[in-house]
């Protein structure tokens, strides 16, 4: 039931290609294109505004783009939904967090695991054989793999609203994860977070990258410049919706168009928490 | 969820499943269970209607407690498929020429049922498909539709005419049979209800417990995350249109037993907006909320019949007023708690659960 992320390094794993979106005539992405690995961290960074969310949303399919393509592992997914996105192995989590905010944590992360469940209504109904046996071992995997990883033991049957912030971000990792994914979409999984829940949480986004089980590639949405360059294999900088660079992350933070979009927010570009 | 009683904890994830968690909640069932099997013998025949008819309430409302409690879909028409499985099953009993075998197997009822659970099912689908495009209130107005095409209109003015018939089906003696039994008696519609409310409950409440039943809940929490997680909300919300229709079927064809006969009236708006109350008074959202409230309502009719049928001697005027009377005590009792318990009966008999539960160290 594990998906094996072996996936060749430096084959190109998601595939964005000029992509246009705009919101009532107001432009958010203006031929966007850049491709992911397989295996890497990849980070997309910006001023506000500039239209990450827009791009996270365009990639897991809440939003339609006016035009271009997006191709995921070979696949051409421009035209699926959301949800046939996430049985390709595309998860994400949201800048603004979107919880089941009155169930517990456990049964969160239980519908991350809703792609790998599959029994039919009517055997649900009975709740015999497969379907019992499968919960069994829905929760297994959630309590050995994820609820361990993430360390949240102590709360996995509290009341998801009820938690402070930093647990909510973790929990929506959780869950995210419990996809058992091939792509995770992070949208700013640090806001709001104080100095050791960072800390945490860029471990966390470490091990879901490195360690051998996970594998799993990402691609991070962040404003600490701290950890987007400890952490990134590459980054694109978007500006008012336009890229308007790419690279590794030490030629970013010296590119000079960089430094002008971030003209003003100059100290929040070199300001980091750790 | 609840607390475990103090003391008792789980080694394996299974019994962190199952539902009878220990040994006095098992007591508890076998309990329930004889005590639903005795109750004709413990009380006088009056409260066997009484008892049937909450049953009635109880296989209408859970669909409507699918929709609005779990599924966040709300629904002002459920009065729609009750009618149409009350019909289909009527009609099916009387009009199809069954072979003798089935006649004598008394297989022809049970069919029916299906059937008018299936049919049901199908309609609630129809209607429920707006559901990929509207929410909130336009879906409201959708389901209303559902009420008023299919009762005043499809089952009124054709339906109920067929065969040249004036205003309703009748069943004749002996026609509604269950295997060996014949159905004729109050005693054995009580039966057959309690037997329908439990076969029905462990049916829902699997659903609920499994990944349909996460998926409804999600869909109503926050839809776009579920549909993030890979939930299609769109089949989703069908399959919840189509368990909630086959349920009110269930229930409709049930009731055709009681009544021994099929007529509009008993379909009406009021009662799928009563049905609605029914949860709000019981608690949305939960199993027990529905068997809670449907069992306040009705033994609420029942306790203002006889306390108003006595005085209609010496104020005749109460006879006539009496289904006013009924149905505004009824629109009280909605405000009462929406203002004063709005997580209705269900809610203070989860405190009271835990209380004892958690006592002796309920803090
Ligand atoms: N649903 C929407 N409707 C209208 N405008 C939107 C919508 N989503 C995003 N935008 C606009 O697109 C631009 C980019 O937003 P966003 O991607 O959220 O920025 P950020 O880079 O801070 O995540 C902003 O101007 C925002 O107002
Ligand atoms: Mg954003």
């Amino acid at each position: 039931m594990t998906r094996n992320n072996e996936t060749p390094a430096d084959t190109p794993l998601l595939k964005v290609e000029d992509i246009h979106i705009s919101f009532g005539g107001v432009a958010a992405l203006t031929g966007v294109t850049f491709e992911v690995k397989g295996g890497e961290i990849f980070s997309l960074i910006g001023p506000n505004g500039s239209g990450k969310t827009v791009m996270m949303n365009c990639i897991n399919g809440l939003y339609r783009p006016q035009k271009g393509n997006i191709s995921f592992d070979g696949k051409l997914i421009s035209g699926l939904s959301p949800h046939q996105r996430a049985e390709m192995g595309i998860s994400r989590t949201f800048q603004k967090i979107e919880l089941f905010s009155g169930m517990t944590v456990l049964d969160n992360i239980r519908l991350g695991r809703h792609i790998h469940l599959k029994s039919g209504i009517l055997s649900s109904c009975l709740y015999v054989g497969k379907t019992a046996r499968e919960e069994i071992e829905s929760r297994k995997f959630i309590e050995e793999e994820i609820i361990d990883l993430l360390e949240i033991e102590h709360i996995r049957n509290h009341v998801t609203g009820m938690l402070p912030y930093g647990m909510q971000k973790r929990v929506e990792l959780a869950r995210a994860l419990a996809l058992n994914p091939k792509i995770l979409l992070l949208d700013e999984p640090l806001a709001g977070l104080n100095l050791e829940e960072v800390e945490d949480m860029a471990r966390f986004i470490l091990d879901i990258n490195e360690e051998k089980r996970w594998r799993v590639t990402c691609v991070l949405v962040e404003h600490d410049m701290g950890v987007v360059m400890d952490l990134s294999d590459r980054v694109m900088v978007l500006n008012f919706g336009e890229k308007i660079a790419e690279g590794i992350p030490h030629e970013i933070q010296d590119h000079p168009d960089v430094i002008k979009a971030y003209l003003g927010e100059v100290e929040e570009l070199y300001v980091t928490r750790r | 969820m609840g607390y475990l009683p103090c003391g008792i904890y789980h080694e394996y994830y299974k019994q962190d499943h199952a539902w009878w968690q220990t040994r006095f909640v098992y007591v508890k069932m076998v309990l329930l269970v004889l005590v639903l099997i005795l109750f004709p013998y413990l009380v006088s025949p009056m409260w066997l209607s009484v008892a049937y008819t909450i049953s009635y309430y109880i296989l209408a409302c859970m669909g409507v407690q699918l929709l609005i409690g779990y599924c966040g879909q709300i629904t002002l028409g459920h009065a729609a498929f009750v009618a149409v499985g009350a019909y289909t099953s009527a009609m099916m009993v009387l009009f199809i020429p069954w072979p003798k075998l089935i006649v004598d197997w008394g297989l022809a009822y049970p069919i029916s049922m299906i059937a008018a659970g299936i049919a049901a099912g199908m309609w609630s689908v129809l209607f429920g498909l707006p559901s990929a495009r509207v929410k909130g209130f336009y879906l409201i107005m959708t389901t209303m539709a559902a009420q008023w095409i299919t009762v005043p209109f499809i089952i009124t003015q054709y339906v109920s005419r067929i065969g040249g018939r004036g205003h309703y089906f009748s069943l004749p003696p002996g026609t509604v049979k269950l295997g060996p039994w014949v159905i004729d008696s109050d005693v054995k519609v009580y039966y057959l209800s309690a037997a329908l409310v439990v076969l029905l409950t462990l049916v829902m409440a699997n659903l609920l417990r499994s990944k349909v039943g996460r998926a409804w809940i999600a869909i109503r929490d926050n839809d776009i995350a579920a549909e993030t997680l890979g939930v299609n909300i769109v089949w989703y919300k069908l399959v919840a249109f189509f368990v909630a229709g086959f349920f009110a079927g269930i229930a409709g064809s049930f009731y055709v037993t009681a009544l021994y006969f099929v007529s509009p009236e008993h379909y009406e708006w009021f009662f799928s907006l009563m049905w609605v109350g029914v949860i709000l008074i019981g608690g949305v959202g939960s199993l027990h909320g529905t068997i809670f409230g449907s069992m306040f309502v009705v033994l609420v009719f029942k306790f203002l019949e006889m306390t108003i049928i006595p005085m209609t001697d010496m104020f005749p005027w109460f006879a006539m007023k009496l289904i006013y009377i009924k149905e505004s005590a009824f629109g009280l009792a909605v405000v009462l708690f929406l203002l004063y318990e709005p997580n209705g009966l269900s809610y203070r008999y989860w405190q009271l659960k835990n209380y004892f539960n958690l006592w002796p160290f309920s803090y």
